[in-house]
């Protein structure tokens, strides 16, 4: 699976793809340049910031390989931060966390039900996913207000991919 | 005036020739038919079949005379198990083993839900039919419709037509057998484990050597399986090789496509009165959804053994869809954990389930047919 990071920076534009070969072995592309990455640890930080004034130099990109998102890891039900029941894991379990509705599972997305600024329940329906030729109803992990809509009809999604986040955050 | 009569006689011979039988017979398959136009009971076979038993039970219908169109295509076809190899290519070409490799334990699962077979093996010796005739009637079990014809063929020809509608029906009917049995069988508390998608990825390299690999071991062990593997595996290798991708799509839709309808037509036309109109279908319709129901017993018993085993970690539910009929069973897994808990998914691994459920169906009619001794050798 790849996925791409197009991240904004100091007003440049920077694409970083990153190819997961295996579960903790990464390529990252940076521009013209191609890294091998190994994933020696990955932690979802509740309520993690980045932090001000950290300048990545150039040539360490072993932080590409983490998703930049501040995914809130706090489990749907259980409370426990899922990433610890799941580790090495590039991305917390099934529902996402309470800041993403995620995708469960790699598909391709058919129908999107939200747009910004929606307020859901839990349990209404966000998106329809297509996995295995099967039409998959993913609804929203918990109540609230739809933020950001990350995803349109017919986009290959990975697990774990973002497919709505919450204004709340 | 004597060859007038006889012109007449000539002239009307259809309507002499029809038989209680073979209205009876009409009268089945316009049943067929409507469960496959109306109810939609997989009409790309039940249309076929229907249509083949409708010509085959006209009066005097040449189409099943010698050299007819329909006896020329069961000959080519089903007599010789041609149609149902092909089917398997096309099948081979569109399963996708991925969710198998990724969970390989699953495949604990595909064994257990083919118990039936096996019981109902027993059963219907019970009831008086021939061994050949019992084991023929036990592969309804494997819920794989080809599987069904290849070894019915080979075993009990005569009984094809019953087996076959039996096994496409019913397997059409898995989304109405399966909720009640899966939900009898596990608490709620069970049907709401959550089984996350575990990530593996699956090199290119894991994929094209498996249905080599699949193929070696399957046949060395269960030589009477090597046909229906061998066949099932091609499909899987063109696809995942991804170098031949015109044969790919054509086994997948063209081949399939042709040899499906001329296999309905064929079986259709083994349904005529004599040979269908007996106690023994009836027998078979009953032996053949006692397979299917014993199959997913068999199968979720077995998953809630292995959620005992693995402290709490695999969803009963998954092990419904080891009974093979892919994919429609491991759909059904996924729409009953998700009416219980909508953030469940568990699609990807009753898929593994389902995948290894279609291989151990092939290695049970492979075990089958030898034990039955049967075979082109």
């Amino acid at each position: 699976m790849t996925r791409r990071y197009t991240l904004g920076l100091r007003g440049r534009e920077f694409v970083i793809d990153v190819h997961e070969l295996a579960d903790d072995r990464f390529e990252v592309v940076v521009g013209d340049e191609i890294y091998d990455v190994t994933l020696s640890g990955d932690e979802d930080l509740p309520r993690a910031t980045i932090m001000p004034g950290y300048h990545p130099a150039p040539g360490v990109v072993g932080s590409a390989a983490r998703p930049p998102v501040p995914a809130a890891a706090v489990g749907p039900s259980g409370g426990a931060p899922a990433a610890a029941a799941v580790p090495r894991k590039p991305r917390p379990a099934v529902g996402g966390g309470a800041s993403t509705v995620s995708a469960p599972m790699p598909g391709v997305i058919l129908e999107v039900h939200v747009k910004a600024g929606d307020r859901v329940e839990r349990g209404q329906q966000i998106a329809v996913l297509e996995a295995m030729k099967m039409h998959n109803l993913i609804g929203a992990p918990r109540a609230g207000t739809i933020g950001e809509v990350c995803v349109t009809p017919g986009q290959a999604v990975g697990h774990g991919d973002a497919l709505a986040r919450y204004a709340e955050g | 005036m004597g060859a007038g009569s006889d012109s007449l006689g000539l002239l009307l011979q259809g309507l002499t020739h029809v038989t209680p039988q073979s209205l009876v017979m009409i009268g089945v398959a316009l049943v067929l038919l409507y469960l496959g136009i109306v109810k939609s009971y997989e009409p790309l076979l039940l249309l076929p079949i229907g249509a083949g038993c409708l010509l085959a039970n006209l009066p005097l219908s040449p189409l099943i005379a010698d050299d007819g169109m329909l006896r020329v295509l069961y000959d080519m076809g089903i007599k010789n198990e041609l149609f149902p190899l092909l089917i398997f290519i096309g099948i081979g070409a569109l399963t996708d083993f991925g969710p198998l490799l990724e969970n390989p334990r699953l495949v604990l699962l595909g064994a257990a839900g083919q118990f039936g077979i096996f019981l109902t093996l027993l059963l219907a010796l019970a009831l008086g039919f021939t061994r050949p005739e019992a084991a023929s009637i036990g592969i309804i079990g494997a819920i794989d419709g080809p599987t069904s014809i290849y070894v019915s063929g080979l075993l009990a020809p005569h009984l094809l037509g019953p087996i076959t509608v039996a096994a496409y029906s019913y397997m059409s009917l898995v989304p109405i057998i399966l909720p009640p049995i899966m939900k009898l069988l596990t608490t709620q508390a069970e049907r709401r484990i959550r089984m996350p998608y575990s990530q593996r990825t699956i090199g290119r390299r894991t994929r094209i050597l498996f249905p080599i690999v699949v193929t070696v071991v399957v046949g060395t062990l269960v030589p009477f399986a090597t046909p229906l593997i061998g066949m099932l595996m091609l499909g899987n290798l063109m696809k995942e090789s991804g170098v031949v991708e015109r044969l790919t799509n054509a086994s997948a839709q063209e081949i399939a496509n042709t040899v499906t309808l001329f296999l309905g037509l064929a079986i259709g036309s083994t349904m005529v009165g004599a040979e269908f109109l007996k106690a023994s279908t009836l027998a078979i319709l009953v032996l053949g959804i006692v397979a299917f129901a014993v199959d997913a017993v068999a199968g979720v018993l077995f998953a809630k053994l292995l959620n005992v085993l693995s402290g709490g970690k695999v969803n009963p539910l998954v092990g419904a869809a080891g009974i093979s009929a892919f994919p429609m069973a491991a759909r059904v897994v996924q729409r009953v954990a998700h009416e219980e808990d909508f953030e469940n998914f568990l699609l990807m691994h009753a898929m593994g389930a389902n995948a290894a459920g279609q291989i151990a169906s092939v290695v049970a009619g492979g075990v089958l047919l030898a034990l039955m001794g049967a075979g082109g050798h």
